[in-house]
């Protein structure tokens, strides 16, 4: 019997393409945002996971790049109950490097076939001020560099020096001459700044791992930011009472500034992505509704030639249940090819979409949404199948064989 | 033994009713070839798709080996249509997606067709000559040898009753005389009852059993030779 469903199913080869395009697509679709949702997920975390102190930036602004505040709130902060290191930062999109823009390098990357570079390589500047920088036990990039990277961090003698820390991926966008990456001793033009390379870090993180780190006066300087300007303020807390508390605390104590600790923006950060996952799945039961109406659609069309058929096999001891059986085999293999050519298409997708993104932003189909999207798409041949082989099955066996008879 | 009761059979087409059989009562022994023979809308199709449980009449028995049809469960119908009847249609009705031999098997796919039954109905395909044709399509047979492979189908069931409407009239009449000829032969060795509808009387033997039905009544005189006699006078 599943023989015979597959032939007919080959049949109408022309139709059946066209049933499985109408639902494979979808399929793609669901594979495809699921991807880039988890993509997403993941990008972020590993980031989130690495920060644990507090960051203090005007109210409002979504980033330290785009936060500034006065000198004058480091004081303040210092002063509330509960707070043990507190660290200024200066943050900016970095000027051209080695009098490259954005714009132009990424142009220069597709002549070479060195692959797109994307937004996400945009290199940003901190700048650190060194004396309470080294209080903090949380810091990223110093830890980063001690695990992973080489060189050496920055310290007092790097203070108003145009020394730099660069992450591995920098080295390697910013080659030498002849084409090697950057190493430590090496000099790299920020701006108009001549800087020297003390040492590379390597996070993991695409959204770190564009940090290009500096003693904050030269970060001011190269920033063209005033004196008297920090853009974010880096905090730790006692034990107790705790960051959540911290945060409170500093913003009663300066109105205008908002603190966040981590495990907040992480916390907030997964209720977004559940909003995300929510219209997803918007989408996707939308797209398989589609793919339902074309498999019903497919499925009428075939069984109203066939009503013959159905007759002869009914007059030869056929049940109702077994026409029912045959239709409804038939759409869930429709569905099963469906959900087959979708998942080769989201995994190829997957790998072309990764030589685009690039760096940490990593899309995959995981096995689990592999059988996800097989799931769903024999479901949606069986759901579409059910009504033409409900029909198919009722209809009395006598008409059917009058139909043929003349 | 075939025993039909007091049969009537009615079909509403909006307001109207038609009454296409009108209290038809008739016996049919065991292993008898019979005719139902009858202008067209009479009522022959009606009569032989009732014997096969295809349709319900609307009143009146019909008794196959004892077992009452028209008291039958859906499910006992398809086990009755499935083992004790088989069909040969005016048109084959093979199903073009499958072999000669898959065709034959029909009535076995549902619940897994076993080595015997595929044994029996390569036999079967044999004897109408068909043994060189076994995984042939219908497409690529011709309407004689496609309605060889519905005898098969009919008989790999080993069927009570082989019930069979207007089988030789897509055929010409060479093909017709081969048709049967399969028919009956086959049907001496498996000591099947035919039924067979057709307006062509020069099939029809003196020992047959023939039906006259006109306007959904069978007439008095329906006995064997008096069928055969007019069978005399009418050809076409
Ligand atoms: N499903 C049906 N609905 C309405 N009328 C029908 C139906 N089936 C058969 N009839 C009518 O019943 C009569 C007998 O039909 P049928 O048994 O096919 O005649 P025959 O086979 O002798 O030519 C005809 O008038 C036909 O139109
Ligand atoms: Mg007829």
């Amino acid at each position: 019997m599943g023989v015979f469903a597959w032939r007919n199913l080959l049949t109408r080869p022309m139709r059946t393409l066209l049933a499985l395009i109408g639902l494979s697509i979808p399929i793609l679709g669901v594979l495809g945002l699921f991807s880039l949702s988890d993509g997403l997920r993941n990008m972020v975390g590993d980031t989130l996971s690495q920060i644990e102190g507090v960051i203090v930036l005007r109210e409002n602004t979504p980033s330290p790049v785009a936060s500034t505040l006065s000198i004058g709130v480091v004081d303040k902060i210092r002063a509330v109950p509960g707070v043990r290191a507190v660290a200024p930062e200066v943050w900016g999109i970095a000027p051209n490097i080695e009098g490259q823009g954005m714009l132009m390098r990424a142009a220069g990357n597709l002549m070479s076939k060195k692959g797109a570079g994307s937004i996400w390589d945009q290199p940003v500047i901190s700048g650190q001020d060194y004396p309470t920088h080294k209080d903090l036990k949380s810091a990223v990039f110093p830890r980063a560099l001690k695990e992973r990277g080489e060189g050496r961090f920055l310290d007092e003698r790097d203070v108003g020096k145009s020394s730099i820390v660069i992450s591995r991926k920098i080295a390697r966008n910013f080659p030498n001459d002849k084409g090697e990456p950057r190493k430590v001793g090496d000099r790299l033009l920020v701006g108009e700044e001549d800087c020297e390379i003390v040492g590379i870090y390597e996070t993991g993180s695409m959204l770190l791992d564009v940090v290009v780190v500096m003693d904050i006066q030269t970060a001011r300087r190269i920033l063209k930011m005033p004196v008297e300007t920090v853009s974010s303020i880096y905090v730790e807390a006692q034990t107790p009472p705790g960051y959540q508390a911290v945060c409170a605390a500093i913003e009663a104590a300066e109105p205008g500034v908002s603190a966040r600790s981590m495990n907040e923006v992480q916390a907030n950060f997964g209720m977004l992505m559940g909003q995300v996952d929510k219209v997803l799945m918007m989408i996707v039961s939308l797209a398989l509704l589609v793919g339902v109406v074309g498999i019903v659609n497919t499925m009428l069309m075939s069984t109203t030639e066939r009503f013959v058929e159905f007759g002869v096999l009914r007059t030869n001891g056929w049940s109702q249940a077994n026409v029912l059986g045959l239709v409804t085999l038939e759409s869930a293999y429709l569905g099963l090819l469906a959900g087959v050519s979708g998942c080769v298409l989201a995994w190829l997708g997957t790998l072309v979409a990764n030589q685009f993104v690039g760096g940490g932003l990593r899309l995959g189909v995981s096995p689990f949404s592999l059988l996800l999207g097989l799931g769903l798409s024999v479901a949606t041949g069986v759901l579409g199948g059910l009504y033409p082989a409900w029909r198919a099955a009722r209809m009395v066996p006598m008409e059917a064989i009058r139909l043929g008879s003349h | 033994m075939i025993d039909v009761v007091d049969v009537w059979k009615s079909y509403k087409s909006g307001t109207r009713t038609l009454d296409a059989l009108r209290g038809v009562s008739c016996t049919i022994e065991k292993g008898r070839f019979a005719f139902i023979v009858g202008p067209s809308g009479s009522g022959k199709s009606t009569l032989l798709y009732l014997l096969g449980a295809v349709d319900r009449p609307s009143r009146g028995r019909i008794l196959v080996e004892g077992r009452d049809l028209t008291a039958m469960s859906e499910a006992e119908q398809n086990d009755y249509r499935r083992d004790t009847v088989g069909f040969i249609f005016q048109s084959f009705n093979l199903i073009s997606n499958l072999s000669a031999v898959e065709n034959v098997l029909i009535p076995f796919m549902p619940r897994g067709v076993t080595a015997e039954q595929r044994a029996r109905a390569v036999d079967l395909l044999k004897r109408v000559g068909l043994g060189d044709r076994l995984d042939h399509h219908p497409y690529q047979l011709s309407g004689g040898e496609q309605q060889r492979v519905a005898i098969a189908r009919a008989l790999v069931k080993q069927p009570l009753v082989v019930l069979a409407d207007e089988p030789t009239g897509e055929l010409d009449s060479k093909t017709g005389d081969e048709i049967y000829r399969i028919l009956r032969s086959l049907q001496e060795s498996l000591e099947t009852t035919l039924v067979v509808v057709t307006h062509d009387r020069r099939f029809i033997t003196p020992q047959d059993l023939v039906l006259e039905i006109q306007d959904g009544l069978l007439a008095d005189d329906a006995e064997p030779a008096a069928g055969f006699a007019t069978g005399l006078h009418a050809a076409d």
